[in-house]
């Protein structure tokens, strides 16, 4: 570690840079090197935050007090709406106000999520399920979440997920069925996990045998072809041929191109048949969708709404550098209040629409977007101070864990919407992630001249991937709490987030929703798989 | 299952294909690839001029009845709605659709893919007009909390205005008007706050001609009298546009400590983005 790299709060003058321990793989992080002890920010809002965090961990009386009640305004009028909220905020503050918070289960939702591994998705899962990837990849990456090791499932993953590939390019929910771009999606998301996880201790030579083994029977070219027939004039994509259309189509398109390696040469398509660049027009199409509310709908005209927010975040990030995209093609201050009244009390979870209920699931698409919202409001130099700021949490990471741990965990294993709601694996997934969201601070590494991290993020050989930004997302294991070098705020680390290691679940990848690392050992292996070619 | 797979390599679109689908879809609507091959069947056959004929009994309106009665029971489906909007657009033909979306809004009042088909029907037809208004009126007269019916006014008032059009004063106006109404009865309403805002961009009005509006539901300096977290909102930037940091301040302190706890790092991090002429995240709109 060179000198100038300290941790936030150290009195270094000019070039402050934050530094977070070393974790690409999600290694954990040693007292020595935790720096969330080093923070030595401004003695009074300091110690206001510390008795704060004394406040939210410990015993029953100390509960938050926005947990405990009704908020403070509550309109006399009744309609449907307000019934339905009332009663969820009331059945929900007996839970959430719980005391000492539950631990994760984490041996109950491992059981429940290796059920449909188990009892063979090849069998059970077949002929009429349309969603055959889809709850691989929801099983797998939650296991990968709660620490298991799903090296062992490559291969069946494999074998299951060959026969969807279709003759004429892409793959479909089951076998026999035609192609959707979910579809895609999750079989690619699967492979990059379990491959992964299969090759990781393994020697180069070996590691890239496993790559082999689960990506080159892909065909591409006819992939490519097949998206290229979803794409839409308006700049969108439909999820299949004679499909709906919506961002979802969209952002499953970007993260199967830019996961399966495609470059620049390869989508610009061959203007003698009449073929344009493939990602032409996407980011205007995505800027249309934000709408009057400020957030960000399915399509144009339709309602904001948070799994639709997430996927145009992420496509934009897919695309750029988060501070350039979202001030570009969003109305961010419009964007950031919207997201933000995502967030209620006494439940301390996410709704996905204005004037809807909290639903564990949203803690991905809404928490997700947090991230990628903070990275482009954090780091911003003004000619005078060289020196990066940071804008901190501008969310409750601590309620957001509170209302997953005391309501989302199901007595029999799995994660669910709400309390009274069975689990599933949808939401198992998308509960985890969102945990991990606010668990973990993830971070766009701008610094170009960093080869410390080479690999994904160094200038690619041969064609450039339109996707290279993607592949510069870093995470921390602490968060660090809002700073301005130029009125001398140290900022330093919040506390208390993960009063128990036992809790902590993996870091994700905040684009792909893939552990972080996978995402670069797919690269490294398609770099090496193109140049062999 | 493996019936219809083989059906469909051979690509066969005679009636039987109907029977055959309408049965997987009763048991799996998401089944996306038999909607698909559904669709292609019923063209088939209407290009053939067989739909509705003696040898075909079915036609497209018993389709559209049949549809609907498969989105009655499995209402959150995304090709349920796909597949009637294929068909209405091959029809060119909008008869008795709002009906039947209202059917479905009575079951759910803010399901979002029926309200997606509405609204693609609303721009296909061109429906702008006073039906779909109404429509609208009476929705949030039965719950002024459907955001879903606010987000298809805002849409049907000004979706039909070509790209940087100003919209009429008159319509602003009334807008605002409906939007101030909504306010007065329920002040905690988030919805009619964002729709105000919006109204006030899209006719180019200042936020700061609703100042007096807001302080009678949110009184800075009297917290014990305020009724509305919005409006402290709204004042706060009224505030800060005039120059009166100190109660831009107090508005989003009382946001923070008192009236929306949970959103407290957003309200501290408003608070310190005062004052700035270049915001820490520049808007574009």
């Amino acid at each position: 570690m060179s000198s100038h790299r300290r941790p936030i709060g150290s009195k270094a003058k000019f070039k402050r840079k934050v530094v977070f321990p070393k974790n690409r793989s999600g290694g954990m992080a040693t007292p020595e090197n935790n720096p969330a002890r080093d923070g030595d920010g401004d003695g009074e809002q300091e110690q206001e935050q510390a008795q704060e965090q004394q406040a939210y961990w410990s015993a029953a009386e100390q509960v938050p007090a926005m947990h405990l009640k009704l908020p403070l305004l509550i309109d006399g009028h009744v309609t449907e709406t307000s019934r339905k909220q009332l009663g969820v905020a009331q059945m929900i503050m007996k839970e959430v106000s719980q005391t000492p918070l539950p631990l994760l289960e984490r041996a109950t939702h491992v059981d429940f999520l290796l059920g449909p591994l188990h009892n063979g998705l090849s069998s059970r899962y077949t002929g009429l399920d349309a969603s055959r990837p889809w709850i691989f990849y929801w099983c797998i990456n939650a296991l990968t979440l709660l620490g298991e090791d799903v090296g062992r499932y490559n291969e069946r993953a494999i074998s299951s997920l060959k026969p969807l590939q279709h003759k004429d390019g892409g793959f479909g929910g089951g076998n026999g069925q035609s192609q959707h771009m979910a579809a895609v999606y999750a079989v690619v998301l699967t492979l990059a996990i379990t491959a992964h996880h299969a090759a990781r201790d393994l020697p180069e030579a070996e590691r890239m045998d496993v790559y082999a083994r689960s990506f080159s029977w892909i065909n591409r070219a006819r992939l490519l072809q097949w998206i290229r027939r979803t794409k839409l004039p308006n700049g969108g994509f439909k999820v299949n041929e004679g499909g709906e259309e919506d961002v979802r189509a969209g952002y499953c398109a970007l993260v199967t191109l830019a996961l399966l390696g495609y470059d620049e040469d390869e989508l610009k398509g061959d203007p003698a048949q009449g073929e344009k660049p493939l990602l032409d027009g996407v980011l205007e199409y995505f800027k249309r969708c934000q709408t009057w509310e400020g957030g960000i709908a399915a399509k144009e005209n339709s309602e904001a709404h948070g799994g639709y927010a997430f996927c145009v975040l992420a496509g934009l990030c897919l695309l750029g550098e988060p501070r350039e995209m979202l001030s570009k093609y969003l109305d961010l201050d419009r964007f950031i209040s919207w997201l933000s009244a995502r967030q209620y009390a006494p439940e301390g979870g996410f709704s996905g629409r204005t004037n809807k209920l909290v639903d564990g699931c949203y803690s991905t698409w809404v928490g997700g977007c947090w991230a990628l919202v903070e990275a482009a409001a954090n780091g911003i130099e003004s000619a005078g101070s060289p020196v990066k700021m940071h804008v901190g949490s501008m969310w409750s990471r601590k309620a957001l864990i509170r209302y997953i741990l005391t309501c989302c965990q199901g007595p029999r294993g799995g994660l669910r919407d709400k309390p009274g709601i069975y689990p599933d694996f949808y939401h198992s997934n998308y509960v985890l992630i969102g945990l991990s969201a606010a668990q973990h601070y993830y971070y766009y590494d701008d610094d170009e001249d960093d080869d410390e991290y080479g690999g994904a993020s160094s200038a690619a050989e041969g064609a450039r991937s339109p996707f290279r930004h993607a592949f510069r997302w870093k995470a921390s294991r602490n968060v660090p709490k809002p700073s301005d070098p130029r009125d001398g705020r140290a900022g330093g680390w919040e506390e208390g987030l993960v009063p128990s290691e036992e809790d902590r679940v993996g870091m994700q990848h905040p684009l792909f929703n893939i552990p972080l690392g996978a995402e670069a050992q797919l690269e490294s292996w398609w770099r090496l798989f193109k140049g062999a070619q | 299952m493996s019936y219809l797979r083989a059906v469909m390599a051979a690509n066969d679109h005679s009636p039987r294909v109907l029977a055959l689908t309408a049965e997987i879809i009763d048991m799996n609507p998401a089944h996306y690839t038999v909607w698909g091959y559904r669709f292609r069947t019923l063209m088939s056959l209407d290009t053939a001029g067989q739909l509705g004929t003696d040898a075909v009994a079915w036609t497209w309106s018993r389709e559209l009845d049949w549809v609907q009665s498969i989105a009655r029971n499995h209402e959150k489906n995304y090709q349920i709605w796909h597949h009637r909007q294929l068909i209405v657009d091959h029809l060119a033909d909008s008869t008795g659709e709002r009906a039947r979306t209202e059917e479905m809004f009575a079951l759910d009042s803010k399901n979002y893919h029926v309200w997606t088909y509405r609204q693609w029907l609303v721009r296909r037809f061109a429906l702008f007009d006073e039906e779909e208004l109404a429509l609208t009126t009476k929705m949030l007269g039965e719950d002024i909390r459907n955001n879903s019916a606010w987000n298809h006014r805002f849409f049907v008032v000004f979706g039909a205005l070509p790209d940087g059009q100003k919209p009429a004063e008159e319509v602003v106006e009334r807008e605002i008007e409906f939007a101030k109404k909504a306010i007065q009865l329920t002040p905690q309403n988030p919805s009619p706050w964002s729709y105000i805002k919006a109204v006030l961009r899209k006719g180019n009005v200042g936020l700061a001609t609703l100042q007096s509006f807001c302080e009678q539901f949110s009184p800075v300096s009297s917290p014990d009298d305020i009724k509305s977290s919005h409006a402290l909102d709204v004042l706060s930037e009224i505030y800060d546009e005039a120059g009166d940091a100190a109660k831009a301040e107090k508005a989003l302190e009382l946001l923070a400590s008192k009236f929306d706890p949970v959103r407290k790092n957003y309200w501290r991090y408003r608070r310190r983005q005062l004052g700035s002429n270049s915001p820490v995240v520049s808007a574009t709109a």
